[in-house]
C-alpha cells in the first residue's frame, strides 16, 4: 500500500486540527497510508519571508533533514508551505553544494494536498458530498506559487449535491501575507473587506480554501464582522461522504 | 506609526483617489487581457523576452559597445553618465553650446526644453535641476504636464496623472491656464495641445526618454500614444535622449517581440500609436544620446539583477493590490521622499538602487505573486521582494556590497536580515524560530497558548486582540485548539480511485488574403479608416473635396500630380504648421496591428504624418505584411521611421479615451490593389 508523510503545517495543528484529520481521511480512502512523523514544526516561512534568512535557515535545515529520515510522498495541505518546500528552500540554499541537492530531494516528493489527490492518485472524484452552494477562494501561493489551480476546482465539481459558484476577483490576495497582515494591518483590512464583500455576492455560506492561512484570516474577518459564513479548508469538504 | 503607515493609510481614506485608483486598476486589467487573447503563444513570448533579457544583462558591457559604436557611425552624439550629477552636468553642458539663434532674436530669454515623458529622468530630478539653472522645461505628456502644473510627481509610470479625477483637472486648468471650468476630457486635451504645439514649434531642445536601444542597429525606440514623442525627436534641432543603459536588446527581430508584450501589458495595445526607430540624425539635427548607469552596474552584480530585466511597462502596478490602495505618491523613503519608483518593481528598484531609505517599501507586500503573473518578462518579483528583506541590496547600509555570489548573499550578517521590519516583529518571529526549532518546545509552546487562549477567551471560539498588535485591526483570532493534530493523529484506511482529463491551448494566425482584411479591420477598430483603390490620387482628390480641403502637404513620388493639378488641388512638398491634411507613402502595413509604417524622406514626410490634422496614407496591397517581425528590418535603411497604429491618443485624464492630442486626429489609408508597379 502506498504511504505519504504528512506535513501538517503549524497552523493546521495548531488552529485546525480537524483540517488534518479530514486529510488522512480521504487519503485513507483512496487507499493511502499516512505516517506522521511527530518532530515536525514549522517550514520557516514566516521567517523566510520577513527577510530573516538564518533563522529560516535553520528550521528549513531541521525539515529537510527529518523528512530525509522518512519514505515516500510528503504530502501538505497548504500551497504556501508547498511553495516554501519547493521553491523558497531552493532559494535559500542557492549555491551550497551541500544542501541545495538535499532541497531539492525533498522538493521533488513534495505535494500539495489537492495536487497530490488528482496529479498523482489521477483521482478527480473522491466520493464526497456536499449540500448547497459552495465557492472558492484560491490562495496565492497554491494558484501563482506552485500553480495547482485546476485540481481543487475538479475535486469541487465532483462533490454529490453542490453546487459550486464563482468567487468574484477569486485570484485576489485575502490579504493574509503574514507579516504584512501584522506589519501593514490597514492595507490587510482593505483587502479583507473587499474579500468579504465578494463572498457576500455569491451568497454562499461556505467559503473552500487551500491554506489555513487563508483560512484564518478570512474567518476573523469574518467573524470581527459578525458575519455568519463559515470557511473550509478543502479537506474537510472532501472527507464528507 | 511610521510616515509610511501614515501615508497607506491617508491614501486608503482618500475617497477621490481611491475611485480614481479603481477605475484605472479595473480597465487596464481588463485591456491588458484583452491583448494578450490576441497572441494564444504568449506564454512562449514571455519566456523568450525573459531569455533575450537575461542574455544582455548578463552581457551588458558588450552590448551597450557595440549600441554605442552603432550610434557613433549613425552621426549620434554619446554621452555615459555614471550617476545624476554627471547625466546633469551633461544636459547643462549641451545647453549652454546651444545656438543661440531664438534667444538672439529676442523673443525669449530662457532655453526651452520640449520634454516627453522618461522615468529616468524622474530617478535623477531631472527637471528641477535644469529650472535650478534657468532653463525651462515643459512636460508634453498629458499627464505628466497635468502633474508638473500640480508640481507633483507622477503617481504611476504609464498614466501618471492616474490618481486624479476630471474635476481636479478642471480646477487646475481653470486655475493656471485661465480657462472656463470645464470637465469635458476632449476640451482639456485640446486645451493643453494648443499650449504644447507652440512649445514643440519653438523650444530649442526636445527631450525623450528611451524604450528600448537596438545593440546591432543602433536604433532608439520610443514608444507614444499622443505623438509628443514624436514632435520632440522631429521638430527642435536638438534632441537628446536619455536612457538607462541597461535598456537593450541585441536585434530589431527581438525588440519585435518586446513590441509584442510592452502595450499589450502596459497599455491593453497591441502596438502603440506611435512606434518610433530613430537610427541617424534628421537632417540639420543634432541628436545626444545619454546613457544612466547610476547604480545600474552594482544592481547588475548583485542578488537584484532580476529587477534590470524590466521593460517598464507599469503591469505589475496595475496588477498589485499594494498600489491599488497608495499609488505611486504612497511609496515613500524613510526620509519621506517619493520613492522614483512604484509599485512591486519599484518596491525592489528603489531599494537597489538607492538604498537603506527605501528598504520599507518590500515588507509592504503579501507576495502574492499577481506582479510575477503580470510581468511580460516574468521577473520573479516576490522573490526579489524577499531578498530585499533578507538585505540583499547592493547599497545595505554600513555593508560592504553583495554581490551575486549566491553562497555569499545567504550568508550575511544578520543584523541586515529583516530589512524594513519592525523591531517587534523581529522579535516576535526569532523567538518563534527558538520554538520552532525543537518539537518538544513546540508541542509545550502549543499547550500554552492553548491554555492562555482558553484563559481570555473561555466560551468563544476566537480572541479579539487589540488594534495595535495589527492582527486585531480588522479580524479576531482564532483560538489555539485544545487538542492540536499531533495529538489527535491515527490511521483509516478506504479505497476510491477516479480519471483525470487533460487541458487544451488553441492557436491562431493572420495567412494571406486575409491580411487586407485583417488590415481594415484592425485599423477600423483604432478609429482610423481604410478605402480599397485601384486609382489612389483620383480617389483621394475626392475625399479631399468631400471635406472642404484645398491643400495638402504630398510627399514626393508618392500621388499622381499631373491629376492633382488638374482637379484643382493646391500642394506642397513642404510640410507646414497651418497645412490641415498630409499625404504621405506607406512602406508597408501590417495586418494584426492596423499599423503603417512612415519613414524619413524627401519631403520630410515625418513631418507631414505628425504636424497636420488629418494624415493619409498610400499603401500598396501587396505591401500589407503579417506582422512587426516581417516588416522591422525595413527601418534599417532609414535615418528614422515610425509605425503608426491609428490616431493619436491618450487616456490620461480618467482613464477616458480621447482621439487626437499632439499627433492627427484622423488616419486614412488608401489601399492600393492596382497591380502596377
Amino acid at each position: 500500500m502506498t504511504s505519504v508523510q504528512l506535513f501538517i503545517t503549524c497552523l493546521v495543528d495548531s488552529f485546525f486540527p480537524e483540517t488534518g484529520e479530514a486529510v488522512v481521511g480521504v487519503l485513507n480512502r483512496l487507499g493511502v497510508n499516512v505516517d506522521f512523523a511527530p518532530e515536525q514544526t514549522c517550514c520557516g516561512q514566516p521567517q523566510f519571508n520577513a527577510g530573516l534568512r538564518k533563522d529560516a535557515r535553520a528550521i528549513a535545515e531541521r525539515t529537510i533533514a527529518l523528512f530525509e529520515n522518512t519514505q515516500g510522498d510528503v504530502v501538505t495541505p497548504s500551497g504556501s508551505c508547498a511553495h516554501q518546500f519547493r521553491h523558497n528552500y531552493l532559494e535559500l540554499f542557492e549555491g551550497d553544494s551541500v544542501w541545495l541537492p538535499r532541497a531539492q530531494a525533498l522538493a521533488a516528493r513534495t505535494y500539495e494536498f489537492t495536487e497530490y489527490l488528482v496529479d498523482k492518485l489521477g483521482a478527480a472524484d473522491v466520493g464526497a458530498s456536499w449540500r448547497g452552494l459552495l465557492t472558492y477562494h484560491p490562495s496565492c501561493h497554491t494558484l501563482r506559487g506552485i500553480n495547482v489551480d485546476r485540481q481543487p476546482r475538479l475535486l469541487l465539481q465532483n462533490v454529490k449535491g453542490a453546487e459550486l459558484i464563482e468567487l468574484p476577483n477569486a485570484q485576489e490576495c485575502c490579504g493574509f501575507g503574514g507579516v504584512m497582515s501584522v506589519e501593514h494591518p490597514e492595507l490587510s483590512a482593505e483587502w479583507l473587506k473587499r474579500k468579504i464583500k465578494n463572498l457576500d455576492e455569491t451568497k454562499s455560506p461556505t467559503l473552500v480554501v487551500t491554506d489555513a492561512g487563508c483560512q484564518m484570516h478570512i474567518a476573523g474577518g469574518l467573524h470581527r464582522q459578525g458575519k455568519i459564513q463559515q470557511v473550509k479548508h478543502i479537506a474537510e469538504v472532501l472527507n464528507n461522504v | 506609526m511610521t510616515a509610511f503607515r501614515q501615508r497607506i493609510l491617508e491614501s486608503i481614506n482618500n475617497e477621490t483617489l481611491q475611485t480614481a485608483l479603481d477605475n484605472n486598476t479595473e480597465r487596464r486589467l481588463k485591456g491588458r487581457a484583452a491583448a494578450f487573447e490576441s497572441i494564444p503563444d504568449w506564454r512562449e513570448r514571455r519566456q523568450r523576452a525573459k531569455q533575450i533579457r537575461a542574455d544582455v544583462i548578463e552581457r551588458l558591457e558588450d552590448y551597450l559597445e557595440k549600441f554605442i559604436a552603432k550610434n557613433e557611425e549613425n552621426g549620434v552624439i554619446v554621452h555615459r553618465a555614471k550617476d545624476a550629477d554627471e547625466a546633469i552636468q551633461i544636459f547643462l553642458k549641451i545647453a549652454k553650446d546651444l545656438p543661440q539663434r531664438r534667444r538672439e532674436r529676442g523673443e525669449r530669454t530662457k532655453t526651452l526644453i520640449a520634454k516627453s515623458k522618461s522615468m529616468a529622468s524622474e530617478e535623477i530630478a531631472l527637471n528641477h535641476a535644469l529650472e535650478k539653472e534657468g532653463i525651462e522645461v515643459i512636460e508634453t505628456d498629458l499627464g505628466e504636464y497635468i502633474v508638473q502644473l500640480r508640481h507633483e510627481r507622477p503617481s504611476h509610470i504609464i498614466t501618471p496623472a492616474a490618481h486624479l479625477k476630471k474635476e481636479q483637472v478642471a480646477q487646475l486648468f481653470h486655475e493656471k491656464l485661465g480657462i472656463p471650468y470645464t470637465t469635458d476630457i476632449p476640451t482639456l486635451t485640446a486645451t493643453a495641445k494648443k499650449i504644447l504645439r507652440e512649445v514643440f514649434l519653438n523650444a530649442d531642445i526636445g527631450f525623450s526618454g528611451v524604450n528600448f536601444g537596438v545593440a546591432e542597429t543602433g536604433s532608439v525606440c520610443i514608444l507614444t500614444n499622443e505623438g509628443n514623442g514624436r514632435m520632440v525627436t522631429t521638430i527642435p534641432p536638438v534632441h537628446i535622449a536619455l536612457m538607462g543603459m541597461e535598456r537593450l536588446v541585441p536585434n530589431l527581430n527581438d525588440l519585435s517581440l518586446m513590441l509584442s508584450l510592452l502595450p499589450r501589458s502596459a497599455t491593453g495595445q497591441k502596438l502603440t500609436v506611435y512606434t518610433q526607430l530613430l537610427q541617424k540624425p534628421l537632417q540639420g539635427q543634432t541628436r545626444h544620446l545619454i546613457l544612466l548607469d547610476n547604480g545600474r552596474s552594482r544592481l547588475q552584480n548583485s542578488p537584484l539583477k532580476e529587477a534590470l530585466y524590466c521593460i517598464r511597462c507599469g503591469a505589475c502596478l496595475n496588477a498589485c493590490p499594494v498600489f491599488r490602495e497608495l499609488s505611486g505618491h504612497a511609496y515613500i523613503g524613510k526620509d519621506k521622499s517619493i520613492a522614483p519608483y512604484p509599485g512591486p518593481i519599484g518596491s525592489v528598484l528603489s531599494p537597489g538602487l538607492f538604498g537603506e531609505n527605501y528598504f520599507q517599501l518590500a515588507q509592504a507586500s503579501s507576495l502574492c505573486g499577481a506582479c510575477k503573473e503580470a510581468c511580460p518578462v516574468d521577473i520573479d518579483l516576490p522573490t526579489l521582494l524577499t531578498r530585499v528583506r533578507a538585505g540583499q541590496s547592493p547599497v545595505a547600509s554600513s555593508q560592504s556590497p553583495v554581490t551575486s555570489n549566491s553562497v555569499d548573499r545567504n550568508q550575511l550578517p544578520v543584523t541586515s536580515e529583516g530589512a524594513g521590519l519592525s523591531p517587534m516583529t523581529k522579535f516576535g518571529l526569532r523567538m518563534y524560530t527558538r520554538i520552532a526549532s525543537n518539537g518538544r518546545a513546540f508541542s509545550a509552546a502549543q499547550k500554552i497558548a492553548a491554555a492562555a487562549s482558553f484563559f481570555l477567551a473561555p466560551s468563544s471560539r476566537w480572541l479579539r486582540l487589540p488594534a495595535f498588535t495589527g492582527w486585531g485591526y480588522s479580524k479576531d483570532f482564532p483560538k489555539f485548539a485544545g487538542k492540536t493534530f499531533r495529538e489527535r493523529v491515527r490511521k483509516l484506511e478506504g479505497l476510491k480511485v477516479g480519471t483525470l482529463e487533460s487541458l487544451k491551448v488553441e492557436g491562431l494566425k493572420v495567412e494571406g488574403a486575409q491580411r487586407i482584411f485583417s488590415f481594415d479591420k484592425e485599423l477600423e477598430a483604432l478609429g482610423g479608416h481604410v478605402y480599397r483603390t485601384t486609382n489612389a490620387t483620383k480617389d483621394l482628390v475626392e475625399f479631399l473635396k468631400s471635406r472642404n480641403i484645398q491643400k495638402v502637404h504630398v510627399e514626393p513620388n508618392t500621388l499622381d500630380e499631373n491629376l492633382l493639378q488638374a482637379a484643382g488641388m493646391e500642394w506642397t512638398h513642404e510640410p507646414d504648421d497651418q497645412i490641415h491634411a498630409g499625404v504621405t507613402r506607406a512602406l508597408c502595413g501590417l495586418a494584426d496591428t492596423g499599423s503603417v509604417l512612415v519613414a524619413d524622406g524627401a519631403g520630410n514626410p515625418l513631418r507631414g504624418s505628425l504636424l497636420p490634422e488629418i494624415h493619409i496614407a498610400i499603401l500598396k496591397a501587396k505591401d500589407i505584411l503579417p506582422s512587426l517581425p516581417d516588416a522591422i528590418e525595413k527601418v534599417k535603411d532609414t535615418r528614422a521611421a515610425v509605425f503608426i497604429s491609428g490616431p493619436s491618443r491618450t487616456a490620461d485624464i480618467e482613464m477616458t479615451l480621447t482621439i487626437g492630442v499632439h499627433g492627427p486626429r484622423e488616419i486614412h489609408v488608401f489601399v492600393d490593389d492596382s497591380n502596377s508597379e
